[in-house]
């Protein structure tokens, strides 16, 4: 198999692939890139052609918490040195409604961002209404995303991207949180999203049980037109869809991301030696939260609280699932584990 | 009796509720309970919302003219509670505090004098715009006030979660001001300069229990210093709000973790829904303590 393989079966459906690596991968590292690594990465990205690059804490803008983890970087920080670092790409953010607001978008742009998107639960996009609102007054391109899009039929799935692009969202597009998904789920989603909406589609996927790169070809397949990847998937549990793999499956499949194969390998390989002391790998905890369909980001908290309480954190996932767990809800681990532990350390004895 | 001031005497406070949503309703409810407070009339935008239709169900006189039928009314309310949006109160203030009313804002516009009864019930009746801060708010400040007493802290984040069925679309659409005024009384209630409030909204059915976790950072924080202040604020929280309950109280290596839940107890609220219960309960008590002050001046 040669190069040229690839290249005489390229075909001309433009896709384009969106980079979250130095936000969604924070939650892999407890959110402490730092500035030579964010720039390490952003210039190799820039420099392989990646049309949108990402960058924030894991959960996006005003994230930096306990709850969560504590970003070594201030927003500030990472948006002026990222934005210096590219010159082809688009600067995107992410922001959760009740974990940012307004100021912290208005600052976004102070810092010449891009491209913004509001995440919401998957069935919560009310909230992202006056996000997206404002964000058209200042003529900032803006997406919605639905989160934990697994927990919701295809049919609601579509009802919401609908609404999100009557509150102003020029795209819309569903995470598989949790890495739940298999081929024919997305194929399913995705195609009811697109007969809801006019905008471009996007997917984004988890590895948990392997699919990743499988479940965005899924996606591509069903009309999606936005694919969101990582350097060596780096991100949460078992890490997002593997950008350098992704993009030469998707010319050989017939779609034209616009991106160079070598300098996107020496990217990818800028990530793993630069931002992650190993590449994520999809290992027994990370399958355990993909099937019990709870956030991968939850992993480390996890695995830290279930050492502490001496319990099994399998089980922890799997009762995180039964509660039906959120992104942001990191505060259950506690309980459950307290719970599970079987010793409440509550007021109520 | 036929004016205010013959009402007082009696300790009886005329009473309206502005705004007809989720909160609006339940305080209704509340109101219509209370010795103290006669509920004159609810405010709402259209004859047509539900809230009002259970108001007029419910025997209340409704309005449909927002503040201004308040303005209208053939003689000034004693209280008003404000259910409505940030961005309206200080319109409703400035409408109504030259009749003397003394509004209680459930909205998070960060006006008014903040209250917490349990923790400045001095405060109430020094004021003529009380704000009763966000619901997460009156779960978290009494409890952090109260460690804050005993403990250099030097960072606290409070995390919010309430069921999706038991936020309005106000609320929804004020998820900044919820953020900032959250914050601005864990400042000034703790002293802590460094505070962060988030808020998650949970889909899980069956409902999930509203519930505020709270984090903070202290060198000398233990668990067993933690859990006598904690226990102590709680049941003081639980003479008004009866659904307050400590689910986790712990604390390692300097970092303190408390987690409360709140049901609801009744009304026109499901169990789940006790963000709703607790701002309604606080606002509930604020009234009547205003009422008692003005019948021990009355009397006195």
């Amino acid at each position: 198999m040669t190069e040229t393989t690839s290249r005489d079966v390229a075909g001309d459906k433009p896709i384009q692939i969106h980079d979250p690596t130095l936000r969604d991968g924070h939650h892999a590292v407890r959110h402490s890139l730092g500035a030579d690594q964010l720039r390490a990465y952003a210039l190799a990205a820039d420099a392989a052609g990646v049309p949108v690059v990402e960058v924030g804490h894991g959960n996006g803008l005003g994230a930096s918490s306990l709850q969560v983890g504590r970003a070594r970087l201030s927003d500030d920080e990472m948006l002026s040195l990222t934005r210096q670092a590219l010159t082809n790409s688009k600067l995107a953010v992410f922001m959760l409604p009740g974990w940012g607001t307004i100021d912290d978008l208005k600052n976004a742009i102070a810092h010449d961002v891009d491209l913004v998107r509001i995440g919401t639960h998957c069935t919560e996009s009310s909230l992202a209404e006056r996000y997206l609102g404002f964000l058209r007054e200042q003529g900032v391109e803006a997406h919605a995303v639905l989160l934990m899009s697994h927990m919701a039929t295809p049919g609601k799935l579509a009802e919401h991207c609908a609404r999100l692009v009557e509150f102003g969202a020029t795209g819309v597009g569903i995470m598989d949180s949790a890495g739940h998904y298999l081929p024919t789920d997305v194929t399913e989603r995705i195609t009811a999203m697109c007969g809801a909406v006019d905008v471009p589609v996007m997917f984004h996927g988890h590895n948990n049980l392997g699919m990743a790169v499988a479940n965005s070809v899924a996606a591509a397949e069903a009309g999606a037109s936005i694919l969101d990847a990582c350097a060596r998937g780096f991100g949460a549990g078992a890490g997002n869809t593997q950008l350098e793999a992704l993009v030469p499956v998707l010319e050989r499949v017939g779609y034209r991301t616009g991106i160079d194969l070598y300098r996107l390998l020496d990217a990818a390989d800028v990530a793993e030696r630069d931002l992650m002391p190993a590449p994520p790998k999809v290992d027994s905890i990370s399958i355990v939260s993909g099937l019990a369909g709870v956030f991968s980001g939850f992993k480390t908290r996890v695995l830290d609280v279930s050492a502490r309480e001496g319990v099994d954190p399998r089980d922890v996932f799997f009762e995180l699932g039964r509660r039906q767990a959120v992104a942001g809800q990191e505060d259950l681990i506690v309980d459950v584990a307290l719970a599970l532990r079987g010793a409440g350390t509550g007021d109520r004895s | 009796m036929t004016d205010n001031g013959s009402r007082a005497a009696a300790g009886r406070l005329s009473v309206a509720v502005l705004g007809a949503g989720l909160i609006g309703i339940d305080l209704m409810t509340k109101i219509a309970r209370s010795d103290h407070l006669d509920l004159g009339l609810v405010v709402g935008r259209d004859q047509a919302t539900s809230g009002l239709r259970q108001a007029h169900r419910f025997g209340v006189p409704v309005a449909t003219g927002g503040v201004q039928s308040l303005v209208d009314s053939e003689r000034p309310f004693d209280v008003v509670f404000d259910a409505t949006s940030a961005s309206s109160h200080a319109e409703h203030v400035e409408k109504l505090a030259p009749l003397g009313t003394m509004l209680i804002d459930l909205t998070p516009s960060r006006s008014g004098q903040m209250i917490f009864p349990t923790v400045n019930r001095a405060d109430i009746s020094a004021h003529r715009d009380l704000s009763m801060v966000s619901c997460g708010g009156q779960a978290a400040v009494p409890i952090l006030h109260a460690i804050s007493q005993i403990h250099e802290i030097d960072y606290i984040e409070v995390v919010t979660t309430a069921a999706t069925l038991s936020i309005g679309r106000g609320t929804r659409m004020n998820l900044d001001e919820y953020v900032d005024t959250t914050q601005e009384a864990v400042r000034c209630f703790t002293g802590v300069a460094d505070v962060k409030a988030i808020l998650n909204i949970s889909p899980a059915r069956p409902p999930a229990t509203f519930r505020v976790a709270m984090s903070l950072l202290g060198k000398d924080l233990t668990t067993d210093s933690l859990r006598s202040v904690v226990t102590a604020a709680a049941a003081e929280v639980r003479s008004f709000a009866r659904g307050f309950e400590v689910k986790a109280c712990t604390a390692n290596d300097g970092k303190g973790f408390v987690a409360v839940e709140v049901t609801s107890s009744g009304d026109r609220v499901p169990s789940y829904a006790g963000n709703l219960d607790i701002i309604n309960s606080a606002a509930l008590l604020a009234a009547e303590t205003y009422a008692a002050d003005r019948l021990s001046m009355a009397g006195g």
